[in-house]
């Protein structure tokens, strides 16, 4: 059998030697050889050698100190096999000692010669393997290390923080850990020159949990750029995160937003640890979680619970991640929500709640299980803040006059809800401070006055009667499907006016038959005891004036802002 | 074994029974525990009575067991949860999602 094995035979006697070399010979295997100890190591260093055969006496080097040094330089793992006479437990003692894996007493057994040398290179075969898997790791390792390096950059980019600072109000702190663990805070500054706030926490750990981040901060800015309101970002957030997310992952997170023209704070917490409003004698209110975290299961306006609470200059929000009640000490306990209470409610000035949790939390925690997973916000409402840059509200047209309109087919208004959208639109185009929600409703009214009145040809009074409610949306539904003619158009007409603020003008325009609305009271709302009807009333009581117009199907709204 | 599967005598009901810390490190002991059983339409009671701690990655395993189970027309429910384990669940809304006894 031919064998590209390479055996060094390291024998002084030249008899041994020869001995040696034809059992090596006879198996097949390749070999050279060596007088002594210092030859050995100098082949060694020079040639592939597979397993080494060493004598133990021998002149200018002797076999331990051979094979201490071969063992000491050479990298790849090689065998040594001591060949002695000495058959002393203390010399086959020092034979391991000095490295040998095995040993021989002469005379030599040829076949348990043969059987030990086999058995040496099966081993070092192992080795060979496991140094080969070692390094495929280690490469991999590196590689992972840098992917790691880059990833950091990345989130530290998206979760820069540029609003930090005591003349915001501003503050934050993410431990490099917690980053990496899926924590994240981003802010954004709204339309009352206050700011909106995502704090939030994925679950898991590394890289796996901190990717769901960048598109949660994308969205976030974008939308909040653009003055879409909380809740809508929120519902756009958890509709991505469904999508994108794997089952068991989610995003724990808590959404703030400070409305500086109104001194108020809005708060949804969706999984975090309770939030806290301080003011000057502590605690004012804590906002446990009452929704869903994100990308578990989908939510609609209605199952997002908003806390809304009015707040004085002075007092401040407090929010943190479970890395910080969940910090450990030596005995395994937790530091705990009612730490982090006593630590607020005992603070001696309340601009120092931040650092002394941060510190408390330090000195609680153990060497073992430092407190490195730190996630902790606060947010300051100062009456007078300095932003580092200046107001820019909306990209694009900031102060505008502008027009748009809509026309909506069956199509369309049967698998397309359209009134978000505008709305989304109008806010996007123009800033009408705290007026979302006005014209939200305002177009909502107009809409559904057109489709369910003019298109549909609903009777609100059915909702008058015992179920009739439910009877109305049944027929509604039932309709809404069958009808095969129909549109309606909504016209939009934003005006400046010169004197700050502005008038926008909605109409909408249906299909429909129209109906005779002379006798038809728009003022008529207090008066009105059924429990149908308020619609038109309600659009006039939030506008300037409202105008049934053509056969009664077209109406115009005026709403005027600032 | 930290995750213990008993499937009732009739067979409508697979008791999961997590002991010690439910977190990660029982990841596939427990997603095992209950696609070895390979029952349908049975109820899943994840049994607390031994399980000291429950970190997220509990949760999201249990999101799974959720998906899993409504699959196979079963449904899940979380019982005898200790003080500490209710506070986290209810602060992630888990009992706007699961049935808590």
């Amino acid at each position: 059998m031919e064998d590209n094995t390479l055996v060094l035979i390291v024998e002084d006697d030249v008899t041994n030697r020869l001995i040696l070399r034809s059992i090596v010979k006879d198996v097949g295997y390749q070999f050279i050889e060596a007088e002594n100890g210092q030859q050995a190591i100098e082949l060694c260093l020079k040639h592939n050698v597979d397993i080494v055969l060493m004598d133990v006496m021998m002149p200018v080097m002797n076999g331990y100190q051979s094979a201490r040094e071969i063992k000491s330089k050479s990298k790849p793992f090689i065998p040594i096999i001591f060949l002695t006479a000495l058959a002393d437990q203390d010399s086959l003692a020092k034979c391991i000692e000095a490295g040998g894996d095995d040993f021989l007493t002469k005379p030599y057994n040829h076949v348990l010669l043969r059987s030990k040398i086999e058995s040496m290179l099966r081993i070092r075969m192992l080795y060979q393997q496991v140094e080969e898997q070692n390094k495929a790791l280690n490469i991999h390792n590196a590689r992972i290390e840098h992917e790691v390096e880059v990833a950091k950059n990345i989130f530290s980019n998206v979760l820069k923080h540029d609003f930090n600072g005591s003349d915001t109000g501003f503050r934050c702190l993410m431990s490099p850990v917690s980053i990496f663990n899926g924590d994240m805070i981003i802010a954004e500054r709204n339309q009352t020159d206050g700011f909106d706030v995502l704090i939030g926490d994925f679950t898991g750990h590394g890289l796996s949990a901190a990717i769901g981040s960048l598109p949660v901060a994308d969205i976030f800015y974008t939308m909040t750029h653009k003055g879409y309101s909380f809740v809508e970002t929120i519902i756009e957030i958890n509709n991505k995160l469904i999508k994108l997310l794997p089952t068991q992952m989610f995003m724990s997170s808590a959404f703030v937003s400070v409305d500086r023209l109104n001194s108020v704070v809005t708060i949804v917490n969706c999984g975090l640890p309770d939030l806290y409003l301080i003011g000057k004698d502590g605690i004012k209110q804590s906002f446990s979680s009452k929704v869903v975290p994100l990308g578990i299961m989908s939510l609609t306006h209605d199952n997002i619970k908003v806390d809304i609470e009015v707040i004085e200059f002075g007092d401040r929000i407090i929010s943190a991640t479970d890395g910080l009640i969940e910090t450990t000490n030596k005995d395994g306990e937790m530091f705990g929500k009612n730490r982090m209470i006593n630590v607020i409610e005992t603070a001696n000035n309340n601009d120092n709640i931040f650092d002394d949790l941060l510190a408390a939390c330090n000195e609680f925690s153990s060497d073992e299980y430092p407190a490195d997973d730190l996630t902790l916000f606060e947010i300051k409402h100062l009456e007078n803040i300095v932003h580092k840059d200046k107001v820019v509200i909306v990209d694009g047209v900031n102060e505008s006059e502008w027009a748009l309109s809509y026309e909506l087919d069956m199509e369309s208004i049967r698998n397309f809800d359209v009134l978000p959208y505008m709305v989304q639109g109008i806010t996007g185009l123009h800033t009408i401070p705290n007026g979302h929600s006005t014209v939200f409703t305002i177009l909502s009214e107009m809409y559904s006055n057109a489709l369910d009145h003019g298109i549909l040809m609903l009777d609100s009074s059915i909702k008058n009667t015992p179920g009739g409610y439910i009877d109305y949306y049944q027929m509604k539904s039932e309709r809404l499907a069958q009808q095969e003619e129909g549109s309606i158009k909504i016209s939009l007409n934003h005006e400046l006016k010169p004197d700050g603020g502005g008038r926008l003008t909605i109409r909408v325009d249906d299909s429909g038959e129209g109906y005779n609305y002379e006798d038809y009271n728009l003022d008529n709302m207090g008066g009105n005891k059924n429990t149908f009807g308020r619609g038109l009333a309600l659009v006039n009581s939030l506008c300037e004036s409202v105008k049934i117009m053509g056969k009664g199907n077209s109406i115009e709204a005026v709403y005027d802002w600032g | 074994m930290s995750v213990n599967a008993v499937v009732s005598s009739d067979n409508n009901t697979v008791l999961l029974k997590v002991s010690g810390r439910f977190d990660f490190s029982i990841h596939n002991e427990f997603r095992n525990s209950y696609k070895d059983v390979g029952l349908k339409n049975v109820e899943y009671v994840i049994d607390m009575i031994n399980t000291e701690y429950l970190d997220s990655s509990a949760l999201g395993m249990m999101l799974l067991l959720k998906e899993y189970a409504e699959e196979s027309g079963s449904n899940v429910v979380i019982s005898n949860a200790n003080q500490e384990i209710l506070e986290i669940l209810k602060i992630a809304s888990f009992d706007k999602i699961f049935t808590i006894n």
